[in-house]
Formats: structure tokens, C-alpha cells, sequence
């Protein structure tokens, strides 16, 4: 088994995915979370980035960039993307979509001007949150009614994805109100033996 | 063979990847190509997230530009050959999506005063330092005349030449200081195949 090291900041971000693919899989890896106000970041980290960001995944000491990447190697590496080339294409297309929420979110996250952020939040979740939610959980019923997974009948990367979009969206059960398969998926997600225990256990972050 | 279709509107823009790979694999396909004026019509309820482009591959249907190039390059064996590779081009072609992402977020900026500033720092700071990254990753590859990842062409490489499709528009010159960049995209738009493309492909603004 290779020596895996991922290394982001002390949060979910965009490190998490990755994190619970690791937990999924049951595959140890360890988890360095950098310190900025202790100039952890940059610090040495920054020159070992090839684009200069986190996270990044050191395999056997090989440095991987980009979060989405880093994800996909583990669940590849892991058996948690898909059986077959389509099914792999499939799981990509609904991490895309949830890389298109987080966008989403992170374009009024960091808006300083509370009246645009109240705005753009409003916006946000009365209308482009529920739009993208619909065709998911259309999606999901498409595949065996939407009583198991997104792809194929197991458990992959992109259910691990959706559980992480719950978190991301505040931790609660409200967003998905009205899309009841997807929070059942969410919920059967967050109950797998193994990243039920993780998830008692983590870190409580504030992003 | 299966049977591809690429559903689009008639421009570039976020299918011009998949054409690509399409034309470097030497694979027949069905380029699609939907007017403006004629969407979001009956096509939109084909599409999972509601948006183009759209692959169907024996009327299955696929979504979201880069998982449609990533499954296209990888049946074509133009994405890498073990996992370490393909996760290598994957971490290149993220980088080319954050440089478009980039540059969206100067296009949505109404207000002018600061989109002036916005473009400025884009193109003095931000787009010469990402393109830095990329050019450093094909020095450590050690060859003048090589590839972003395993010694040979992958959708890695032809993702710059689509997106130097769009940079070559709107910031003009923006690889003069990216020699192997430069080269790179080059030595591909040259490539049979590739070449044949590029001069019969329609030729729309973006």
C-alpha cells in the first residue's frame, strides 16, 4: 500500500471529498491541516504546489495537484468510481455539478457588502440552488427509482460528493426539503458504517 | 464503433474540447450544432443539468464539457496510461478550467472602472503566473518537443490548444513569454489531424 499524504488547510473545503473517499475506503492516509496565522501556509508548502494552492496529495512522496483530480485518483485507486468507463463518466458529470453548487455558494461566501451578500444568497436559495437540487434528484430517480445510488448499485465517489454538498449547505436537513430522494441518499451516505464513524469523529470546522 | 453525438450551440466555446479529441482520435461523430434562437426548444429536456453541451453515445446521455472530453479521451487512449498519469492530465486540464473561470468572472463585471482594473490585473498578474505553472511543468518533463504528461499527446495537450483558441482573442500574445507553451501548442494545431480540423471547423467568434 503507498503512503498517502493530503495536505490542505484546517477545514472541509475543498479537501474534503477527498478525506472521505479516504474513509470510505477504509485506507489510512494522513491528514495535515496547515495553520496560516502560524505561516504554515505558504511557508515550505507553496514551492512544493505546482499551481500553487492546496490541496495536495502526495502519493510515495509524487505531488498531485487540484482538488477534483486528487478526488478522482483516490476513488479510482479505491473502487469508488464507477465499474465500468460510462459509469466513471457518469460519476464525473454529477461531481461537476456539485463543483457548479460550490461555485455557486462561493460567489456570495466571501461577499464583504451584506446587502449584495443578502442578495445573492436570497438568489441562491430560492432559485439556483433548487434548480440544480431538481435535476439531481431527477437524476437519482432515474436509477432504480432513486432508492439506491446516483450510479450504477454502490456506493461511489459521487454519493460521497452529495453527502458533502449537505455539509456544505450549512449541515442541515432544510435545502433538501423538497427533494426527498436526495436527502435519503444523503442519509444513507452519512450512515455508511464507515463514514458515520469518521463524520462522530472529525474536526468541527468553520468551513 | 458506438454512435457519438455532440449536441452544441454553433460556436467553440465549451465543446470545442471534445471536437478536438474527437479529431485527434481520427472518430467520426455527429457535431450538432443548435441556433440560438432555437433554445432552449425541445433539446433542453435531453439534457441532465439543462444545459449543453450534451454527448449521447448510443442514446445514452452525458453531461458537464470536461466529464464528456475526460470519457472521450479515455476511450480514445488520449488520456493517459495508467491512473497517476490520467490524474496528472486531469490536474492540467482543472488548471485550463481555472483560467476560464478566471476570466468569466472579468466578462460578468458590469461595473467598467472595475473591470478595467479586473482585466489589468488579469492580464499583468494573474494569467502570466498561472501559465508560469504550466510552463514549469513542461521544463521538468526535460524535452523541447514534449507533452504535458507521459511523453506523448493526451486531451491534456489538446485542452491548451482550445484554450488558446479563446486566449488568442481575448488577450492577444498572452503565451510570448511561454516558450514551451508556445511550442506545445504549435507542434499540436500541426498535427494532421488536428490541422484538418482547425481549417475546415466552422469559424464563429467564439
Amino acid at each position: 500500500m503507498p503512503s498517502y499524504k493530503l495536505v490542505y488547510f484546517n477545514g472541509r473545503g475543498r479537501a474534503e471529498l477527498s478525506r472521505l473517499i479516504f474513509k470510505a475506503a477504509g485506507v489510512p492516509f494522513e491528514d495535515v491541516r496547515l495553520d496560516s496565522s502560524k505561516g504554515e501556509w505558504p511557508g515550505e508548502w507553496k514551492a512544493k504546489a505546482p499551481f500553487g494552492q492546496l490541496p495536495l496529495l502526495f502519493v510515495d512522496g509524487k505531488v498531485l495537484a487540484q482538488s477534483k483530480a486528487v478526488a478522482r485518483y483516490l476513488a479510482k485507486e479505491f473502487n469508488l468510481a464507477g465499474k465500468t468507463s460510462w459509469e466513471q463518466a457518469r460519476c464525473d458529470m454529477f461531481i461537476d455539478e456539485f463543483e457548479d453548487i460550490g461555485a455557486e455558494v462561493y460567489k456570495f461566501a466571501f461577499e464583504k457588502d451584506e446587502a449584495k451578500k443578502a442578495e445573492l444568497s436570497g438568489k441562491f436559495n430560492s432559485e439556483t440552488l433548487p434548480r440544480h437540487l431538481g435535476y439531481l434528484e431527477a437524476l437519482l430517480k432515474e436509477n432504480n427509482g432513486g432508492k439506491g445510488y446516483f450510479v450504477g448499485d454502490s456506493l461511489t465517489w459521487a454519493g460521497l460528493g452529495i453527502a458533502n454538498v449537505y455539509d456544505l449547505l450549512g449541515g442541515t436537513d432544510a435545502p433538501f426539503a423538497k427533494f426527498p430522494l436526495l436527502l435519503a441518499l444523503v442519509k444513507r451516505v452519512r450512515e455508511n458504517p464507515k463514514v458515520a464513524e469518521y463524520l462522530k469523529t472529525r474536526a468541527q470546522t468553520s468551513f | 464503433m458506438p454512435t457519438y453525438k455532440l449536441v452544441y450551440f454553433n460556436m467553440r466555446g465549451r465543446a470545442e474540447f471534445a471536437r478536438l479529441i474527437f479529431a485527434a482520435a481520427g472518430v467520426p461523430y455527429e457535431d450538432s450544432r443548435i441556433e440560438m434562437n432555437g433554445w432552449p426548444g425541445e433539446y433542453k429536456d435531453h439534457c441532465p443539468f439543462g444545459q449543453l453541451p450534451v454527448l449521447e453515445v448510443d442514446g445514452k446521455v452525458l453531461a458537464q464539457s470536461i466529464a464528456i472530453a475526460r470519457y472521450l479521451a479515455k476511450e480514445f487512449n488520449l488520456a493517459g496510461k495508467n491512473n497517476w498519469e490520467q490524474a496528472l492530465t486531469d490536474m492540467i486540464v482543472d488548471e485550463f478550467t481555472d483560467i476560464m473561470a478566471e476570466m468569466k468572472s472579468l466578462w460578468f463585471e458590469d461595473d467598467p472602472e472595475k473591470k478595467e482594473a479586473l482585466t489589468q490585473k488579469f492580464n499583468t498578474e494573474t494569467l502570466p503566473r498561472l501559465l508560469g505553472y504550466l510552463e514549469a511543468i513542461l521544463k521538468q518533463n526535460g524535452s523541447d518537443e514534449g507533452f504535458f504528461v507521459g511523453g506523448s499527446l493526451t486531451w491534456a495537450d489538446l485542452g491548451l490548444v482550445s484554450i488558446n483558441d479563446l486566449l488568442s482573442v481575448a488577450c492577444p500574445g498572452s503565451f510570448n513569454n511561454f516558450p514551451l507553451l508556445a511550442g506545445l501548442i504549435k507542434r499540436v494545431r500541426e498535427t494532421p489531424r488536428v490541422a484538418e480540423w482547425i481549417a475546415k471547423r466552422p469559424n464563429t467568434p467564439r
